[in-house]
């Protein structure tokens, strides 16, 4: 995975130098607390300066937590990052991958909460996966897990809606679309559905016919 | 129990709070989900902790610095 030193980067690197210079220092030299200074000088460098690169990596931290190759570098997302980096597939999220507006970040766009607390609700959302791998599913082998694994809810079309509205004239010009609408906005009929545009990653799915 | 004195806890908070940039640094640069789940957890953890260590003692200080003048005591001898 490849980083780059950003503008938040470089203010975290500043405040991370100048929080360990200051508490080096008092290490070093042990001055008496009483002194006014040494009160200021350990509330810059256990408090302000600290802050500082905590706030910007919280930001850089949540960025880096949406880009598809961070969702693939962990090993049970290996098969799904491998059909969305495969440009020969055809499956919903590997056409979202391609896209060059959100490609990059297109597991985060499809699978996140949106509004203002969006990175922040997602990632506590994605603790919770986490979780439930660890206690029940860590030591399932890939072929059961992907008869065996199951959303933890329905996948909601207003993610979907997001970006495909449903209000514009070419999409209620397709006659499914039109005839389902009331569906689709309901949340009745998945979008990501077989018959419709999904299976998102068929790869999970079984085949036809299988019971799930 | 013996009470850590107030500069040792105040090496002690030193200390994390190092262990804690270091966290925070290290995710900066290595965005893998094991550098930042500590980073953001961890990390913040042995921050905020080091920060209350800090302000305990300060406020600490100042109460004996204040409980000292009211009784008009001679200032005792400055903590390290």
């Amino acid at each position: 995975m490849t980083s780059h030193v950003s503008l938040l980067t470089s203010f975290a690197l500043v405040c991370a130098a100048a929080a360990a210079a200051i508490l080096i220092t008092y290490l070093v030299r042990r001055p008496p607390l009483r002194d006014g200074a040494t009160r200021v000088w350990l509330l810059l460098g256990l408090g302000v300066f600290p802050i500082g690169v905590a706030f910007s990596g919280n930001i850089e931290g949540y960025e880096a937590t949406k880009s598809r190759a961070f969702c693939g570098s962990c090993h049970v997302m290996g098969a799904h990052a491998a059909d969305s980096n495969d440009a020969e597939s055809r499956s919903l999220a590997s056409r979202h991958g391609r896209n060059r507006l959100f490609g990059g970040e297109s597991c985060y766009a499809c699978h996140a909460d949106y509004g203002m607390y969006g990175t922040i609700v997602t990632k506590i959302g994605g603790l919770r996966h986490v979780w439930l791998y660890y206690t029940q599913y860590k030591d399932v082998p890939l072929e059961e897990a992907k008869k065996t694994i199951h959303l933890v809810e329905p996948y909601s079309n207003a993610t979907c809606m997001e970006c495909h509205s449903t209000r514009l004239d070419l999409w209620r010009k397709v006659p499914d679309h039109a005839s389902s609408l009331d569906d689709v906005r309901a949340g009745r009929v998945s979008c990501a559905s077989a018959g419709c545009h999904g299976f998102a990653h068929p790869f999970t799915k079984p085949s036809s016919g299988e019971k799930r | 129990m013996k009470i850590p004195s107030a500069a040792r806890v105040l090496q002690a908070a030193c200390a994390l709070a190092l262990v804690a940039i270091a966290l925070m640094i290290w995710s900066l640069f290595d965005p893998r989900p094991a550098p930042i789940v500590l980073a953001m957890s961890v990390g913040q953890i042995l921050g905020t902790l080091s920060l209350v260590a800090f302000l305990g003692v300060v406020v600490a200080d100042l109460r004996r610095a204040r409980f000292e003048a009211a009784r008009g005591d001679s200032p005792s001898p400055p903590s390290p």
